[in-house]
């Protein structure tokens, strides 16, 4: 062979043709796509691909499905000419389920503890991948994960809409509702995943981990069920979807709640980890608030029991949130007050917002005011322009408002008194939220324990409903009183005492807030301040040039 | 390549973890293009600085800055300017030389061009790209190490922190590793390095600051380490023809000899002098009738010293 001939190129026969500059353009493009996908969720699908935890899921799923599809073929002899596709379809369910709401979980929380007990998780936290990138990222995975199990099994879900007996709507919701499931479970999984790095703890954690997705997929089986067999799924009933918007409105709002907790908990310590999550709370609040006002307005028809769960939804919700912000730090880093409100109205409207338990206290109690504020509102509007209903009377009104005071009360005494033990704690040694939560509940348990003991060992109380010594005691009281529809002879007595109490402890708890409401915002360092403007020169449009005469 | 900018700064320095105090009060600074060499035995609290400095842990007290940016109150410019290698490896399953780089390529935000010119950059550099597609947890040790040095400088930073690069490499390893971070050094790279191997640390290092249960106990060049506090002292090896025993005793009255070792025709010392103490000394020896035949003296070496201003004292 000559040298010539050995320095003849070939050129690539795709490059000419329209389809192979064509292709050229889509790789490129997905080329420069991809690169503004999260980094985390490119890797975790590549080692997914090759990981044997994924290939063995993936063949199992397979393999069971195509074995039911056998199995159901060969049980079910009137499939020949009856509609058995709900009696497939819920075989199929069973076998997506457990991948779906087992295993994708776990694996979202197995990546990030396993990252943290590598400490692979420290190599990425120092590059510019910033803590909700990371929590979305190992998110997207798990999503991913879940649209590859989908795909696997959609033509088995194909094959049971063409034997009949299951309409396209229902597959679709059951699908929808599962895979929102198993998302929710895997936004956990990842909040688990960070609470600690300590082995015994991580292996106590997984155990739970397990037992209560476990418990998830025997609950989504058994409705998934129901809505099959027993219950037709009311599509074209409107009130169906209304109830539908509620709950995937508060599904939502815990869902992004709980992002926020996980990425919190993965900020560097010197951040502000708190003001995003008091932001989602309120809109919590709000979305909540309107959808009670609505649902007692226009649904209940001006039920006096709606505007009692309102309140107990409510006080449950916001004890919970305050026990754990009373567990921030009351210092915060220089960095975090660069970005403190600074005007009149920023500091009377935002301070509240800053991190620390003082200010997440009044943060707590002053939600739960406004939320009380709108019940009453809605109690008062009843009382001016007539009831909903003619079984309404007035002492309902007084039920409930005591119900509103003593809920109130209660919740501003637990939750300053756990402040105040806190506080307490913190002159010698450090308490963090977990500790804090822990305390909160030990006084509540104390407050109403002790007292239903006495109760219950005393031959005098016993057959009493109700005696005085029940005072701390929130879930021996408030349900006392929200028992009747007229107040109780000791109503007077508890709503002077109760408030009382709860003035105290909130005026105890003051200082404390004082104190962090008067951080004030401090300036950027010199170097800051300096990249920052060296940055925002590079990104500054040119200056026009004059090209006219008359400009 | 060294200039007065200070790229690293540790002030007052501290990190108490409960009684103990990993970190005491460490100060200094490394300006940009030195090799700042960390020695201290195990426990004496470089790899808590380390870590600090990355912005991994917290200081109790005290701050660190690199290139003026306080690693507690702006880590993410921190982050952005340094390159951090722990002293594990920190690889992923199921992932290839060139995907694990990616990732972090990825996760520095670099797009396109840049990351494939990084990842081609760092592959080159370190020995890495005939090993390309091979699985990160299939990596030798000194490949690994190479690895890690690769995702640490994958965005280029001006600062990078090597927490015992070298160790548990074998000689042609650590040759290599030590090559590689003196062409870093020539590129203008400010590094801070800690190592059990003091040897290396002298060749490659401009400063060097022995710690010790949190504390800095001395810092300087490699020669004002070896003068810390005191005359500099050498080793002086003598050979004689006959016994040595008459010489030893008369060594025994000079001042400035120390540490004296009598092992048949040879003799061993410390002589705290200058060369032309020695010169003199060595005169000395001849007019008082010593047969010498050789007179060699040798400078202490970074371990003497190290072994002199430590008192393998662990917290």
């Amino acid at each position: 062979m000559s040298a010539q001939a050995e320095t003849v190129t070939i050129e690539p026969k795709a490059t000419s043709s329209p389809i192979g500059v064509w292709w050229r353009v889509v790789d490129r493009a997905m080329d420069t796509a991809g690169d503004y996908l999260n980094p985390i969720l490119v890797k975790e699908t590549r080692q997914a691909l090759k990981s044997r935890q994924f290939t063995i899921t993936f063949a199992l799923l397979l393999f069971c499905g195509w074995l039911w599809s056998i199995i159901g073929v060969a049980l079910m002899p009137s499939i020949w000419y009856g509609s058995q596709g709900m009696e497939m379809f819920f075989g199929y369910y069973i076998i997506l389920a457990f991948p779906l709401l087992v295993i994708v979980p776990y694996g979202a929380f197995r990546s990030l503890a396993g990252e943290r007990e590598d400490r692979t998780y420290e190599l990425m936290s120092i590059t510019a991948l910033g803590p909700r990138q990371i929590i979305r990222g190992k998110l997207g995975s798990a999503f991913l994960q879940m649209l590859v199990y989908l795909s696997a099994i959609s033509p088995c879900l194909a094959f049971t809409y063409m034997l009949r007996g299951i309409d396209f709507p229902t597959i679709l919701f059951i699908l929808g509702y599962t895979v929102l499931a198993s998302l929710s479970l895997s936004v956990v999984g990842l909040l688990i995943g960070t609470l600690t790095t300590e082995k015994h703890w991580q292996v106590v954690l997984s155990v739970l981990m397990v037992a209560a997705l476990l418990l998830s997929l025997y609950m989504a089986i058994g409705m998934t069920s129901m809505m099959l067999f027993w219950q037709e799924i009311p599509f074209d009933d409107v009130e169906f979807w209304i109830v539908c918007a509620a709950w995937l409105t508060g599904h939502l709002s815990y869902f992004m709640l709980v992002y926020y907790a996980a990425a919190a908990q993965i900020t560097f310590a010197a951040d502000n980890r708190s003001t995003r999550l008091r932001v989602v709370m309120l809109v919590q609040h709000i979305l909540f608030v309107g959808w009670m006002a609505w649902t007692w307005i226009w649904m209940a028809n001006g039920e006096e029991e709606v505007l009692l769960v309102f309140m107990i939804l409510l006080g449950i919700h916001w004890w919970v949130m305050g026990a754990l912000m009373t567990g921030e730090s009351p210092d915060l880093s220089p960095r975090a007050k660069r970005k403190l409100p600074q005007s009149f109205l920023g500091r009377i409207f935002f301070t509240w917002f800053n991190p620390g338990p003082g200010t997440g206290y009044l943060f707590a109690i002053s939600s739960l005011i406004g939320g009380l504020i709108v019940a009453m509102a809605g109690l008062a509007s009843v009382e001016a322009f007539g009831a909903f209903n003619s079984r309404w009377n007035s002492n309902y009104a007084s039920t409930i408002i005591a119900f509103g005071i003593l809920g109130l009360s209660y919740i501003t005494i637990y939750l300053g008194l756990g402040l105040l033990v806190v506080r307490l704690f913190r002159r010698f040694t450090y308490v963090g939220v977990l500790l804090t939560a822990l305390t909160h509940i030990l006084l509540l348990m104390i407050g109403c324990g002790i007292p239903a003991i006495i109760h219950m060992m005393s031959s005098d109380l016993r057959h009493l409903d109700y005696s005085l010594l029940q005072i701390p005691s929130p879930l021996w009281t408030l349900p006392y009183i929200a028992d009747r529809s007229g107040l109780p002879p000791e109503a007077p007595l508890l709503l002077a005492v109760v408030p009382l109490a709860a003035l105290i402890v909130f005026a105890l708890n003051l200082p404390g807030v004082a104190a962090e409401v008067r951080h004030v915002r401090l300036a950027k360092p010199r170097r800051v301040a300096d990249e920052d403007a060296e940055l925002s020169a590079e990104l500054a449009p040119p200056a026009p040039v004059r090209t006219s005469p008359w400009d | 390549m060294i200039d007065s900018q200070p790229m690293i700064e540790l002030r007052r320095l501290h990190r108490f973890f409960g009684k103990t105090r990993a970190v005491d009060d460490v100060s200094f600074t490394v300006y940009r293009g030195q090799v700042f060499g960390f020695i201290g035995p195990n426990g004496a609290g470089k790899t808590t600085s380390m870590r600090i400095l990355a912005s991994l842990d917290l200081p109790t007290m005290g701050d660190a800055f690199v290139d003026g940016f306080s690693v507690v109150n702006d880590p993410d410019r921190v982050r952005r300017r340094l390159g951090f290698m722990p002293d594990y490896f920190g690889t992923y399953p199921n992932v290839n030389v060139r995907e694990y780089l990616d990732f972090f390529a990825r996760a520095y935000q670099l797009r396109l061009r840049d990351r494939i010119d990084a990842i081609d950059r760092v592959m080159d550099f370190t020995g890495l790209d005939v090993l390309a597609d091979k699985p990160t947890d299939g990596l030798s040790k000194g490949m690994k190490q190479r690895l890690c040095l690769g995702r640490s400088m994958i965005h280029d930073p001006a600062v990078l922190v090597l927490d015992e690069p070298a160790a548990g490499l074998d000689p042609r390893a650590r040759i290599e590793v030590r090559q590689m971070i003196r062409d870093l050094a020539d590129n203008g790279k400010t590094i801070l390095i800690s190592s059990h191997i003091l040897t290396e640390l002298a060749e490659i290092c401009d400063v060097v600051g022995i710690i010790e249960r949190g504390q800095l106990l001395a810092m300087g060049t490699v020669e004002e380490i070896r003068q810390h506090g005191q005359t500099p002292q050498n080793e002086v090896n003598v050979r004689l023809v006959g016994d040595a025993a008459p010489l030893g005793r008369w060594l025994c009255d000079k001042p400035d000899v120390s540490e004296l070792q009598v092992n048949g025709e040879g003799i061993r010392f410390l002589h705290a002098g200058n060369l032309d103490a020695e010169a003199d000394l060595l005169r000395e020896m001849i007019d008082a009738g010593f047969r010498v035949v050789a007179f060699g003296s040798q400078q202490q070496t970074l371990e003497d010293v190290f072994m002199q201003v430590t008192e393998g004292l662990v917290q």
